[in-house]
């Protein structure tokens, strides 16, 4: 009797082991080991040295492209959250209602987000091609234009772009996680809404809006963190050039460590972002809950 | 019976992770090669050598010594060594062009350690000198490139004009063409990427008698000359004469661009011809020396790529493994292998005695040979040079973006010269 309460009692333990196992080594320990590089003299051939304090920080932070740097990550992590959330939603409502080919409409819809992020953008930086691209063949064939238009004229344009691509990208998750939201509306509070008199605004802030709140939390905290962190789309369309007036965090970094050998900045990025993304995903989750409360 | 099973598994799984020994007595090196083209991965390590690979011979030659070779992208290349020496993994062998950085941290073995006389005596002294850091060489170098202006013949006899030699008459065939094609094709290609910007920096740097470091081989990256030959560029940029975004389009698009009859000239390396017929363009094209400013001597840049060495003190054989070394150097530089695999990735050879035989076989070859000679290369046996690099590209972007050039190189002078 005794063997099999001690069974009962650790045998979930056991179950978990090997997950835990997995998320020690692939996850907590690099994570570690990127916080004791972060705080190290690294040469530039690699070699880990002494560790040095808060000097790597100071070396990232009073760079002169770290402002650029942060900016252009707010701008995107922004943007990209934003629009795509919008964008989602309103999606997710049409895809809630009932239409003639609905299931398959449903599964296109998912394609941006299954690909891989890297085909999307060699895709997309075929599209926009000056001499080759289909949007300018499109739209001279359709004689919307006369001559070819530059559509990387800037890098200005070009982050507006790599935002674009962000957003086509997002919204696929967004629009599921709100349509599972959507979709666990008990209709009864429809009805009840028609009845007291209610108009569709209406019925979108006072009955949609709230009850699809918790799947947009969960969303938007999950967009900001995968945004922030996303590395393909920048780098595949403009690889952060020129002169770092198109790169986020991530892309910098990379750069820093593996073109320019300073990985001790670089580990510090990696420590400083870690920390934003802890914040803010906190805060923002924190005034969401307190929202839902009330 | 299941838990014997799982008993049984677990095992296995075991012995495998372990993994084979080697026989007894055998050397090991790890090497790895830098990806020159398409083929590099095939002849090393597939079924490039008429049905077989670079191992299997090396190996078949050398009982007694195993390659486990990697070839390996430049694009990844950097990433991969570092992370390797982050984590005391270095190869034994590594092929790459930059070697200040670890013959400065003591990871290098020199190479008269393991280098045989007769093999060390056939390189190119030029070449040597590019790896020697106060007397003691770190590297040999395994190929080089020369750069040239490549222009497309149809092209400037529909319009009319002469080759350009100087920097005058660069400007006027660039507004002829301009004008001539009303922008449809770009008179002059320009790559100021993270891929190669510093290559751009010297074609017009050393060609206005300027150049990364003054005669005493101090760095003198913010000279008038240098000065002038980037805002010389740039103007090119600003005036409408080049590819629309140097700062992103790379050699290859250039090359690209050049192959479909988009661009009338580009300055690139002498595998052009190789590059263009493997894919499949037809294009009309003569060779020339890069423009000089009037008054300058003429530049002609050359790239070169090393061989290297690392140290391995906790192996217990040390006199056996830099023989072992000096094997895979002998084997790679035999006449046979080596002619081999500089004429399939269209490069110069690095020892003489390879010249003979290529120019035996393409007597064209011989006036690349004469370009190398008057050859400049890059400062990478200086401790900064990779900053210097990276300093470069950064100058020339921000110049292109509107940036005051000489600000741009005093800035990047201090940081160096420091």
């Amino acid at each position: 009797m005794n063997t099999i309460l001690v069974r009962r009692k650790w045998e979930p333990y056991l179950w978990l082991l090997p997950s835990i196992l997995l998320m020690t080594v692939f996850v907590i320990f690099p994570i570690l080991i990127v916080f004791k590089l972060s705080f190290s003299e690294i040469s530039k051939a690699g070699i880990v040295g002494n560790f040095i304090g808060l000097g790597n920080f100071r070396a990232a932070v009073t760079d002169k492209t770290f402002g650029t740097v942060m900016a252009n990550t707010l701008y995107w992590v922004v943007s990209v959250v934003g629009l795509s959330t919008v964008f989602g939603f309103m999606v997710a409502m049409v895809m809630n209602t009932r239409f003639h080919g609905r299931k398959i409409a449903r599964s296109i819809i998912i394609f941006p987000w299954a690909t891989s992020l890297v085909i999307q953008a060699s895709i997309w930086n075929y599209i926009i091609n000056f001499e080759y691209g289909n949007l300018n063949n499109i739209l001279l064939n359709l004689g919307v234009i006369k001559d070819a238009i530059n559509w990387r004229a800037s890098y200005q344009i070009e982050f507006l772009w790599e935002c674009g691509v962000g957003i086509f990208v997002t919204v696929p998750f967004v629009t599921f996680c709100v349509l599972a939201g959507l979709q666990s509306i008990d209709d009864a509070y429809y009805e009840a809404a028609t009845v007291d008199g209610a108009g569709f605004l209406q019925k979108f802030t006072k009955v949609t809006f709230p009850l699809v709140r918790p799947s947009l939390t969960v969303s938007t905290v999950l967009n900001i963190i995968y945004v922030f962190n996303s590395f393909p789309i920048i780098y595949t369309i403009t690889k952060g050039a020129p002169a770092n007036k198109t790169d986020t965090m991530v892309t910098y970094l990379y750069m820093l460590a593996f073109y320019d050998q300073r990985k001790g900045p670089a580990t510090a990025l990696s420590v400083i972002g870690f920390l934003i993304l802890c914040v803010v995903a906190g805060l923002y989750m924190m005034i969401s809950m307190r929202k839902d409360e009330q | 019976m299941k838990k014997l099973v799982a008993l049984l598994l677990t095992v296995l799984i075991t012995i495998s992770c372990i993994g084979f020994a080697a026989a007894e007595g055998d050397i090991t090196l790890d090497v790895i090669i830098c990806q020159y083209g398409n083929n590099t991965n095939n002849w090393f390590t597939g079924t490039g050598i008429n049905g077989k690979s670079f191992v299997q011979l090396f190996e078949e030659a050398n009982p007694g010594i195993k390659l486990n070779l990697e070839v390996v992208s430049w694009n990844d290349v950097y990433t991969v060594v570092s992370t390797r020496i982050s984590n005391g993994n270095a190869p034994d062998i590594l092929n790459i062009d930059t070697f200040a950085d670890y013959a400065t941290e003591g990871l290098l073995l020199p190479v008269k350690d393991y280098c045989p006389e007769t093999l060390y005596n056939d390189f190119f002294p030029s070449f040597i000198a590019q790896s020697e850091i106060d007397g003691t060489v770190w590297a040999v170098p395994d190929l080089a490139s020369a750069r040239a202006m490549y222009y497309n013949t149809d092209i400037f006899k529909e319009v009319g004009i002469e080759v350009p030699t100087t920097w005058a008459e660069l400007e006027d065939a660039c507004q002829s063409i301009k004008d001539f094609y009303n922008g449809d094709v770009y008179p002059w290609g320009m790559d100021m990427t993270t891929d190669e910007g510093q290559a751009a920096f010297s074609y017009y740097a050393w060609n206005n008698n300027g150049g990364f470091v003054d005669a005493d081989g101090n760095w003198a990256l913010n000279s008038d000359a240098n000065v002038e030959a980037v805002k010389f560029a740039v103007g090119l940029y600003q005036k409408g004469f080049t590819n629309p975004s140097p700062a992103t389009q790379t050699r290859y698009d250039l090359q690209d661009m050049f192959g479909a009859g988009k661009m009338a000239m580009v300055v690139t390396t002498n595998q052009l011809p190789t590059y263009l017929t493997e894919k499949g363009y037809s294009v009309n094209f003569g060779t020339a020396a890069l423009p000089h400013n009037d008054g300058a001597a003429s530049g002609a840049t050359g790239v070169m790529d090393r061989v290297m060495a690392f140290k391995d003190d906790a192996y217990a054989d040390q006199a056996g493994r830099n023989a072992a070394i000096g094997k895979f150097l002998e084997f790679f530089y035999s006449p046979e292998m080596y002619t081999g695999w500089v004429s399939m990735e269209g490069f110069l050879p690095a020892v003489s005695s390879a010249v003979s035989y290529l120019v035996e076989a393409d007597p064209s070859f011989k006036a690349w040979l004469d370009v190398l000679d008057s050859c400049q290369f890059y400062p990478t046996a200086k401790a900064e040079w990779i900053d210097v690099k990276q300093g470069v590209i950064d100058v020339e972007q921000n110049a292109l973006l509107g940036g005051d050039v000489k600000t741009l190189l005093d800035e990047l002078q201090a940081k160096v010269a420091k």
